[in-house]
C-alpha cells in the first residue's frame, strides 16, 4: 500500500463520469417515472393490465431514481464544482421536459400531458433551488479556499 | 519498528486541502493522501499489528475519506476527522479483541487516580514503548498511539474515540500502568 496505489483508488472513486452517469438515471428515470405515471392517472380508458403495467412501470423508475440519489449521497457524492454542473444538467433536463409536454398538451389537448407539464414544472422548481445553493457553496468555497491561500503565503513569508 | 512521526499539525494547512477537496481539485486529493497516509498506516499497523492488515485498513479509511470529505464541515478538525474514522474502521475489525478481558481485569491494582487534570507527560522512551506497545489490548493500545506516537492533544483523542477527555485519562492512566507492569517483568527499567 503506498501512495501511487491510493491514487489510483481516488482516480476510481471521483470518477467524474460515473457521477454524471447517475445524474443522468436520475433524471431519465424521474421522467420516465412522470411521463408513465401521468397517463396511469390521468387516462381513464385504459384496461386495467395496461394500468397495472404502467403502475409497475413507474414504480421501477422510481426505485431507479432512488438508487442513483443514493448512489450520489453516499457513494458517489458531487464535489461542488460537480453540484453545479449536476444541477445545471438537471434544469436543462427539466426545462426541456416541460416544453415538451406543454407542446403535446396545448397541440393534442391530452390530459396527461398537461399532468407531466406540471410534475416537471415542480421538478423544474426544485433544480432550480439547487442550482441556486450549489453555486451559493461553491462561491463560498472559493472565497474561503482564496482567503486560506494568503494566510499561507502570509505565514510563509514572515 | 520505527517511531511513528506525525506531520507538522497545521490547521490552516488541512482546512485548505479540505476546502480544495470539497471543491472538486484532483490534486488536492493526492496532496492529502501525500500529507496523511503514513500516519494513518502507522496507526493502522500499531492497532492491528501486522502490515497485510494495516494494508487493508488503511485502504477501507481512504475509501470512507474519499467518500465523506465533502461533507466535512470544519476542515480545520480534518487531523481528528481521518483518525476518527481510522478508529471506526479499526474497532469494527478489533471487535473479537474487544471480547477479550480488558486490562481493568488482569489483575493489576487501578485504584490509584491521576492526581490532576495535566496531561500525562512521556514516561518511556519511544523505542522502548514500542516493543511493548504491540502486546497490550487494543483499548490501551490504541490511546497510547494516538497520544504518544501521534501526538494527538486530549481532546482530539477524545473526538477520534468519542469519549469524554475524563475517560482517555483514565484510559491513558491504565495503559501506562499496564505498560509499566510489562516492562517490570520484563526487567526493564522506566
Amino acid at each position: 500500500m503506498n501512495p501511487a496505489h491510493l491514487s489510483s483508488l481516488a482516480d476510481r472513486e471521483l470518477s467524474a463520469k460515473a457521477r454524471f452517469g447517475h445524474v443522468l438515471l436520475l433524471l431519465a428515470a424521474l421522467a420516465m417515472s412522470t411521463v408513465v405515471g401521468s397517463l396511469c392517472l390521468t387516462e381513464p380508458t385504459l384496461p386495467a393490465r395496461t394500468r397495472g403495467a404502467f403502475a409497475a412501470l413507474t414504480g421501477i423508475g422510481l426505485c431507479w431514481a432512488a438508487y442513483a440519489a443514493w448512489v450520489l449521497s453516499s457513494r458517489r457524492v458531487l464535489l461542488a464544482f460537480q453540484q453545479v454542473v449536476a444541477a445545471r444538467m438537471a434544469v436543462g433536463f427539466c426545462a426541456m421536459a416541460l416544453a415538451g409536454a406543454a407542446a403535446v398538451g396545448v397541440g393534442h389537448g391530452i390530459a396527461a400531458a398537461w399532468a407531466a407539464a406540471a410534475a416537471f414544472a415542480a421538478l423544474l422548481l426544485a433544480a432550480i433551488l439547487l442550482l441556486v445553493r450549489a453555486r451559493r457553496r461553491l462561491r463560498r468555497l472559493m472565497a474561503r479556499r482564496d482567503e486560506l491561500e494568503r494566510q499561507l503565503r502570509g505565514v510563509r513569508v514572515s | 519498528m520505527e517511531p511513528a512521526l506525525p506531520p507538522a499539525h497545521d490547521p490552516l494547512a488541512d482546512e485548505w486541502l479540505v476546502v480544495r477537496c470539497q471543491l472538486g481539485e484532483r490534486p488536492a486529493f493526492d496532496e492529502l493522501i501525500q500529507r496523511w497516509h503514513q500516519p494513518l498506516w502507522r496507526y493502522a499497523r500499531h492497532l492491528a499489528g501486522n502490515d497485510a492488515a494495516a494494508d487493508d485498513a488503511a485502504q477501507e479509511v481512504w475509501l470512507r475519506v474519499l467518500r465523506g470529505i465533502g461533507r466535512l464541515r470544519d476542515g480545520a478538525k480534518l487531523r481528528s476527522w481521518l483518525f476518527g474514522i481510522a478508529h471506526r474502521v479499526l474497532m469494527d475489525r478489533l471487535r473479537d479483541q474487544y471480547r477479550r478481558p480488558l486490562a481493568a481485569d488482569a489483575g493489576l491494582e487501578l485504584e490509584e487516580q491521576p492526581a490532576d487534570d495535566s496531561a500525562p507527560t512521556l514516561e518511556f522512551e519511544i523505542a522502548a514503548m514500542l516493543e511493548e506497545l504491540a502486546g497490550l489490548p487494543a483499548v490501551e493500545r490504541e490511546v497510547l498511539t494516538l497520544f504518544y506516537l501521534h501526538e494527538l492533544p486530549l481532546d482530539e483523542v477524545a473526538q477520534v474515540l468519542t469519549v469524554p477527555v475524563g475517560t482517555v485519562k483514565s484510559r491513558l492512566y491504565r495503559a501506562r500502568k499496564l505498560l509499566r507492569h510489562q516492562l517490570d517483568i520484563r526487567g526493564v527499567q522506566p
